[in-house]
């Protein structure tokens, strides 16, 4: 990619940013938080997309990272009495733990194993949030002290969504990505290239729960009310692998249209019927792996539409 | 038999012994255990309650392991499958009542209405969603079925309500002794599922067709050069699956209360029965099905808080034989 190109990809980002920055002040509270919630769903679609698109290990309990973020920063705030932006650090200290903890063994599976692995290591850490009383106020959930905090919140968020905006952008092109991508097409030709897979996935696995469990904590901070069901919601998953699924895994820009279409068409249309967006997304699923394996932007490159380099 | 593979065998051997230990172990600990008479025959009663429960367990893996052998897919909506018989003989047992008759339809004989109706859906998910992509990148049937699965969830959601339901059937109890008994209903579904098991079991070994989807699952390309039509053996061996799945949720459902997010958790237990006894291996998915339910009762019975966390036991043991030996107690080394 030519220095040109990524000037312009910079460009892109900063218009996003300035845009994103003047806003707020402009709106109401509820299209500040729609706005937020969206740049949340962004967040969790581009760091299921590097592991899942860029290293190939689809996980299916990512929900997970995003939960214990959100629990680290409620019971600080809760029960140490911290300031909330002072917790992020923690809540991404504590995903990275989970996800060394989790990708050491689960990591060495391959394909589906992989999959239903992080499954049932997501069910099972919402088992033990639910059964460990003492430090999570158990299945009652915790309510957080009651503040407004659209603003700050919103800031947050967008600070967060830069961030993963630009690792995501730095995978897409540096060699690191590119041994990521290695291991995805075939993990064993990449050993012997001497790239060491599990250091790789390892690393990737780490990056891919950091921004999930950040944005947990922000969004604990803003509805402030977190219980076990919802916050290791399998929704979640489903909802983040979607996006990124739909808009294109594997690229930048795919995760980030898959957020924005999708959230929008659900907070406007599918939640008039609450069940049946749900079905939806399950058909939207169907549709997307059988049809549509490379996404909107796969497809759309397919065409001759846009070019590869646009997108990543 | 190579060394590697003798020793991944001893290794699960230890690994075993040691998790049917630790219950045990951190019973002692915490004051749970001692060794009197009464506590030995809640013992009993433990094991055998494990017993029972693995024959319904039996009836969810053996459904994925005989996909998973056919047709090497890993079926994601097997437990919304199970969850759906459920719900199917909630409905059957309740129909007549809706309709004002006053009498509920036996669940064993609501079998004859569940199983077919889930052979049917099966079957059709599979001619329509998976016959395309049986033998593609194995992630994208994955993908299928888990959003199969979502749909069901909220289908029956919408439906049903996420309210928990129960089908009364025999909620007395059988007394063995003084001290041990066994309930009716965990005895009436342990024989049904063992009747249905055997009677698979046989159709698989001596039925034309089963010998036909036997012969698939060893080898599609060989069964389709003999003259087996492979694309209606996967329709009906998925029907098959299907059925039985919506078998282990009847029994569930004369057990214990159920709503449509209990799923996913018979899809992750299942899960671990195959992985236990070996992708494909029919015998050893029952042999799982048991280890993993006496596991269960002896967690719930042994440990502190054990009813709580007995849903780490199916994870754990999951993951753990995964990494382990990840072939299974009984299954091959797979050729890649």
């Amino acid at each position: 990619m030519t220095q040109r190109e990524h000037l312009r990809n910079f460009a892109f980002m900063g218009i996003l940013l300035a845009v994103l920055l003047a806003l707020p002040q402009n709106i109401g509270v509820y299209y500040r938080s729609f706005l937020m919630f969206t740049m949340m769903w962004a967040v969790l679609a581009l760091s299921w997309n590097i592991i899942s698109g860029y290293t190939g290990y689809t996980s299916f309990g990512h929900v997970v990272f995003y939960g214990v973020g959100s629990y680290a920063s409620a019971i600080l705030v809760t029960d140490f009495g911290w300031s909330w932006l002072a917790t992020l650090g923690v809540s991404a200290l504590v995903g990275l733990l989970l996800a060394m903890l989790v990708g050491y063994p689960v990591l060495r599976l391959k394909g589906p194993y992989f999959a239903i692995a992080m499954l049932g290591a997501a069910e099972g850490t919402r088992v033990i949030v639910n059964v460990w009383d003492g430090l999570t106020h158990g299945g009652l959930g915790i309510n957080l002290p009651n503040k407004e905090n659209s603003l700050e919140t919103y800031y947050a968020m967008l600070a967060l969504m830069m961030l993963t905006l630009g690792v995501s952008y730095w995978v897409a092109h540096s060699r690191f990505g590119i041994r990521l991508n290695a291991i995805r097409e075939d993990e064993v030709a990449a050993d012997a290239l001497g790239i060491n897979p599990l250091a790789y996935k390892m690393a990737a696995l780490g990056l891919s729960a950091v921004f999930p469990a950040m944005a947990g904590a922000i969004q604990a901070n803003k509805t402030l009310y977190v219980n076990p069901s919802s916050e290791f919601f399998l929704q979640i998953t489903i909802t983040m692998m979607l996006m990124a699924m739909f808009g294109g895994k594997g690229t930048v820009v795919g995760p980030i249209l898959g957020a924005i279409v999708l959230y929008l068409v659900q907070e406007i249309v599918w939640v008039r019927f609450p069940f049946f967006h749900l079905i939806m997304f399950g058909i939207f699923l169907i549709l997307v792996a059988r049809f549509m394996p490379r996404g909107v932007v796969g497809l759309l490159i397919d065409k001759g539409w846009i070019r590869k380099g646009m997108v990543h | 038999m190579d060394r590697a593979e003798k020793r991944s065998i001893y290794r699960l051997a230890v690994f075993l012994v040691l998790v049917f230990a630790a219950p045990f172990v951190i019973g002692l600990l915490s004051g749970v255990v001692f060794f009197d008479r009464q506590w030995l025959a809640d013992l009993t009663n433990v094991m055998i309650n494990g017993l029972t429960q693995g024959g319904v367990y039996a009836m969810y893996g053996v459904g994925l392991t005989l996909i998973f052998g056919v047709m090497r897919i890993i079926n994601v909506a097997h437990g919304e499958i199970v969850m759906l018989g459920a719900y199917l003989t909630w409905s059957v047992f309740n129909a007549p009542d809706f309709f004002g008759l006053g009498f509920h339809f036996d669940p064993l004989i609501s079998l004859a209405v569940t199983l077919p109706v889930a052979f049917l859906i099966g079957m059709t998910i599979q001619k329509v969603l998976l016959n395309a992509v049986v033998g593609a990148p194995e992630l994208t049937p994955l993908l299928i079925t888990f959003g199969v699965g979502i749909a069901m969830i909220n289908v029956v959601t919408w439906i049903f309500t996420t309210d928990f339901h129960t089908v009364p059937y025999y909620p007395d109890s059988l007394r063995i002794t003084d001290t041990i008994y066994v309930g009716k209903n965990r005895l009436i579904s342990f024989v049904t599922a063992l009747a249905i098991s055997l009677s698979v079991f046989a159709f698989l070994k001596f039925n034309r067709l089963g010998k036909a989807i036997r012969a698939t699952a060893q080898n599609a390309q060989v069964a389709m050069v003999c003259g087996i039509n492979v694309r209606r053996i996967y329709v009906i061996t998925f029907g098959l699956a299907a059925a039985l799945a919506a078998a282990g949720g009847a029994l569930v459902s004369i057990q214990f209360g159920f709503n449509p997010e209990t799923g996913v958790q018979y899809t992750v237990t299942a899960f671990a029965i195959i992985l236990l006894g070996g992708r494909g291996n029919y015998v050893g998915a029952m042999i799982g099905a048991v280890m993993l339910a006496l596991l269960e009762n002896l967690v719930s019975f042994l440990v502190p808080n054990g009813a709580a966390v007995v849903e780490i036991a199916a994870y754990g043991m999951m993951i753990a034989v995964l990494l382990i030996r990840p072939h299974g107690l009984m299954g091959m080394k797979e050729v890649s």
